[in-house]
């Protein structure tokens, strides 16, 4: 519940509360209002639906190859030309140099060069995954993309390819500055405009290179054209699906001469750009906090206020230092972790696709980003506990790696740790079916044999009761690829069939994949198999924990189904909006699964384990389940 | 009580507990918190408007014989750095504060056992006289106390003369943390907390008013900031005698307590704080914003929290300055922190008179 001050705000909050996105009008009255606590917790909210309590951070290093620059854009004092005393150029040994094991992820931006080859820049790449191959390279903005193009005779693509090829697995945001025609010409009109900024991005991510987006602000640019720059991003998201993250850049007055040397930003602009970038960029996952320009106190302020990533430990970062960052240029890895915890927040280690790798709290609550995990926690409060949001496999790796104390976990990942983990009464179970898991094939079931399944990538139990199915109920022999299923992504057509699960596979329900015409619901399928119902998830706490303490917390999990469940169901907008589906559709699907572990349940959880280590024992089978992001 | 409960008998204007002010402190969504102190900063200051004061803070000695753990300031008298202004040398200095358009001196120094009585008098009456520009704000409870010694006088009595000198604001240092427990243990010679709280009562009591400050972030518990705002909170019904609450929160460098703190109090615990405290102390008018302990963006930020001032101008602040803490503004940028936090800026005195209001601009199509 939000108390606005400024009433102005209400319309948009029920817009949000219903998933309908922002207009540009809604922008404005968002950057006209003074209510920034109200704008702060409609933020907060959006930022919480989609990532939950988590932050992230990277362990990453900046390198700037050069400093030479055959652009000389107003508001940067970065730049040199080639003559000045202060350019410098690095070799690619020196960029070596400044690496090391440690690093998950290099961010490589420079000037643009008037001399060098592309071979220094392919071989720079080349070099780094050759001496550093768990290194992810994030390198070369749009500006410095266009610039190959132009400068080495070589389409976009060919450019893109060629860098690919060589490890590059994203491009940084950078060069974005402002989409406005106006201030380019005024500031940057040797720079690419927002067109070829957008195009470079699209292509990008048409061959499956993955990018962030910055917008540079507080300089000499309106609200008008802030909020365009936020639509424009959120158009091509919605056509590409590409971006990781937005970044908004405050601007570093510096010696640039635009503002006065100690003109930073306000406090509040930085905090309200981030809150309404989180609210009009509805599709975007991310959004970075960049603590360098903030400064790291109000980065941390900004986690309340939409933010759900602090970037990375950095390095050495010259650009924003140069012009007056008053931030020290390295902070370490437990400074951010520490300003993280502060703000009450998880810190997640991550890697550059957002990947979650460690966690670095105490007392912590995995759960499944699924509707159905709803019923246990919409009136659930865990005090002291902080709640890890994740799809089930992702949940299932920090699981199994210690980092979760408590929580509804993917059966086959608690089946790992039996031994450290105990069991409460509850969990997600399909009777005789549920609506959820379900196997599209193009072919009847009994003519999958050696054929080729796309299996979504964030699976842990459900892909092994479909091997168990398949595998050793049928026989069969056959492939699988791990992919990212959408319901809106048509490059599923080269697969004869794909196994779809949770939210991903409720959109479908109304969106039925024409070639896909055979559909097996697999909790349906053990039934006919087992005469038993399916257990796909199971609450489990540590068993540090004490049985009194277990007791409790089934208690909490008794009452707050009970209360869910208690007369008539009601579902956020939200989330309606969000999986394409009626309230009442909703509610027939959460009605129809079992929430508590009984009897039968445990009977199943009994001969899937037999099952379960099986398939672990014939590992041919999991040999062929190639992994790919 | 569930903590939301007790936010919304806050925010319905019903005094709340030391018992739910503590679940306060202990509440993690920070907005919430905000909001709800937000509600009650618009009940007392029903403007989008926030002041702040053209002061200096400059030190008349660093000689003090405290020995406070948390303080990077003070000197022995012996020390090669140690120094007491005189009286001229003050009033020379305040005579150039004031045509620099300052109009607060805020004075504080070590408690120095060599000056005499009457070196405070003389102080007082001299401003007073050859600096009418200047409201003095001198002297912190302490200082007040080791007057009392030198001059063996009794509080009320020192407060008296000074008062008939001109003397009518102290500021409100020197309470750090109104807990006997932590007092033993940060300031042990300062004296238990009532001394704090006696001389700001007789000093009420005589029409003086006062600020409150509280130093947080070292080895407080929770409990212990719930006994500090208690205490404040009781002595302002009994007297309505302080102008503003001023929390801040311990730099520890160059202090012998620094090796006792793990980590700088964050960003969100001073929001947090802020917040509380516009909650809890439902009977101060102000609640001050300490940008220069805390840092320009977070004193931007609690403006939102709860604050309605921004404290001083500050032209010489030695106290944090010897902390490795340089934290230093004029007007004209306070102005522009002010509006930029969106709010207009009004001048004011040391009494919270208003004297120039400063209007931002209107919010316009760009920044």
């Amino acid at each position: 519940m939000i108390h606005f001050r400024d009433k102005n705000l209400i319309p948009i909050w029920e817009k949000l509360q219903s998933g309908i996105e922002l207009t540009f009008e809604d922008g404005i009255t968002l950057y006209g209002s003074n209510d920034i606590l109200s704008i702060g917790k409609m933020a907060h909210w959006l930022q919480r639906e989609k990532v939950g309590d988590a932050v992230f951070f990277v362990v990453n290093q900046k390198i700037e190859p050069t400093n030479i620059c055959v652009l000389s854009c107003k508001f940067c004092d970065f730049a040199v030309k080639k003559t000045s005393p202060e350019a410098y150029e690095m070799t690619i040994e020196e960029i070596l140099s400044k690496l090391n094991d440690e690093l998950m992820e290099v961010h490589i931006t420079g000037g643009l060069h008037p001399d060098w080859e592309w071979d220094y820049y392919v071989g720079m790449v080349k070099e780094i995954k050759k001496h550093f191959p768990k290194i992810d390279v994030k390198a070369f903005t749009a500006v410095e993309i266009d610039f190959f193009s132009k400068k080495f005779k070589k389409s976009i693509e060919d450019i893109l390819l060629e860098l690919k090829e060589a490890g590059l697995r994203t491009l940084p945001g950078g060069g974005a500055e402002i989409f406005s025609e106006r201030v380019r010409r005024s500031l940057f009109n040797q720079k690419i405009g927002a067109k070829r900024w957008l195009e470079i991005h699209k292509i990008a991510h048409s061959l499956g290179i993955k990018s962030n987006a910055t917008m540079l602000y507080g300089h000499v640019e309106t609200f008008e054209e802030r909020v365009n720059h936020l639509l424009k991003l959120r158009d091509l998201q919605k056509e590409t699906n590409g971006f990781l993250s937005f970044i908004p850049l405050a601007f570093q007055p510096g010696d640039t001469g635009i503002k006065m040397r100690n003109q930073f930003t306000s406090a509040i602009d930085d905090l309200r750009t981030i809150a309404i970038s989180r609210l009009i960029l509805n599709n975007f996952d991310h959004i970075k906090a960049y603590w360098i320009m903030l400064t790291e106190e109000l980065a941390a302020v900004a986690l309340n206020f939409g933010a759900n990533d602090l970037d990375g430990t950095v390095g050495g970062e010259r650009i924003a230092h140069d012009a007056g960052a008053i931030t020290p240029m390295q902070l370490a890895k437990n400074k951010l972790i520490n300003i993280i915890n502060d703000a009450n927040k998880i810190p997640v280690e991550r890697d550059i696709y957002y990947r979650p790798l460690k966690l670095y709290s105490e007392k912590i609550v995995g759960k499944v980003s699924y509707i159905n995990t709803l019923p246990f926690f919409q009136n659930l409060n865990f005090n002291n506990y902080k709640i890890f949001t994740a799809p089930p496999r992702q949940l299932g790796f920090l699981f199994k790696e210690g980092f979760i104390d408590a929580g509804i976990i993917s059966l086959v990942d608690y089946l790992e740790k039996e031994s450290d983990y105990r069991l409460l009464k509850y969990g997600i179970v399909g009777n005789k079916n549920v609506k959820s898991v379900i196997l599209y094939s193009k072919v009847p079931l009994e003519q999958l044999n050696k054929k080729c399944i796309a299996v979504s990538d964030e699976t842990s139990t459900s892909f092994r009761l479909m091997q168990a199915i398949l595998e050793l109920k049928q026989g069969f022999d056959l492939n699988y690829i791990r992919e990212k299923i959408s319901y809106r992504k048509t490059n599923l057509s080269h697969f004869d069939a794909f196994l779809t699960i949770g939210d991903d596979a409720l959109k479908f329900m109304n969106n039925k994949p024409e070639q896909f015409k055979y559909h097996y619901d697999l909790a349906q399928l053990w039934y006919e198999w087992k005469s038993l119902p399916f257990v796909f998830a199971v609450w489990t706490v540590k068993n540090t924990l004490s049985e009194s303490q277990c007791e409790e917390i089934n208690q909490l999990l008794e009452n707050s189904l009970k209360k869910f469940f208690d007369g008539k169901i009601e579902i956020e907008k939200f989330h309606l909006s969000n999986l394409k589906l009626s309230s009442g559709e909703i509610a027939d699907y959460l009605n129809n699964l079992t929430y508590r572990i009984g009897v039968d349940e445990i009977k199943s959880i009994n001969i899937f384990r037999e099952i379960y280590d099986q398939l672990k024992m014939s590992n041919k089978n999991i040999m062929n389940l190639i992994e790919r992001f | 009580m569930d903590t939301k409960d007790i936010l919304r008998k806050a925010f319905d204007g019903e005094r709340i507990n030391e018992q739910e002010c503590l679940q306060l402190l202990s509440y993690n969504d920070l907005l919430e918190l905000g909001e709800v102190a937000n509600e009650v900063r618009f009940r007392h200051n029903p403007y989008e408007v926030v002041t702040f004061v053209v002061d200096s803070n400059p030190n008349y000695t660093n000689v003090c014989n405290v020995d406070c753990t948390f303080c990077a300031f003070y000197r022995k008298k012996d020390d090669p750095d140690a120094y007491t202004y005189s009286i001229d040398e003050l009033i020379k200095k305040f005579k150039e504060s004031a045509n620099r358009g300052i109009t607060t001196i805020l004075l504080q120094g070590g408690v120095n056992p060599d000056l005499p009585f009457e070196y405070y008098l003389e102080l007082v009456e001299k401003t007073r006289k050859e600096v009418p520009e200047i409201h003095p704000h001198f002297f912190t409870t302490s200082e007040i106390i080791g007057m009392s010694e030198v001059s063996g006088l009794s509080i009320r009595e020192v407060l008296i003369k000074l008062k008939e000198v001109g003397l009518n604001t102290i500021p409100g240092g020197g309470a750090e943390i109104l807990s006997d427990r932590v007092r033993k243990k940060i300031s042990k010679k300062k004296g238990p907390s009532s001394s704090w709280l006696d001389v700001m009562r007789e000093a009420h009591l005589l029409g003086y008013k006062t600020t409150a400050t509280m130093m947080f972030g070292h080895i407080e518990t929770n409990e212990d900031i719930i006994i500090h705002l208690s205490s404040i909170r009781k002595l302002q019904d009994e007297t309505k005698g302080f102008t503003a609450f001023i929390p801040w929160s311990f730099k520890p460098e160059n202090t012998p307590l620094e090796k006792h703190i793990k980590t700088y109090s964050s960003p969100y615990r001073y929001l947090q704080i802020i917040a509380v405290s516009r909650i809890f102390l439902d009977n101060f008018p102000h609640i001050q914003a300490s940008w220069f302990s805390e840092g320009k963006k977070i004193g931007q930020v609690a403006l939102h929290f709860g604050a309605d001032d921004f404290g001083g101008t500050l032209e010489e602040e030695n106290v944090h300055a010897a902390a490795n803490f340089i934290n230093r503004s004029t007007k004209d940028e306070v102005i522009e922190l002010i509006h930029g936090a969106g709010f207009d800026a009004a001048q004011r005195d040391t009494l919270y008179n208003i004297l120039k209001v400063y209007h931002k601009k209107p919010v316009a199509q760009s920044t």
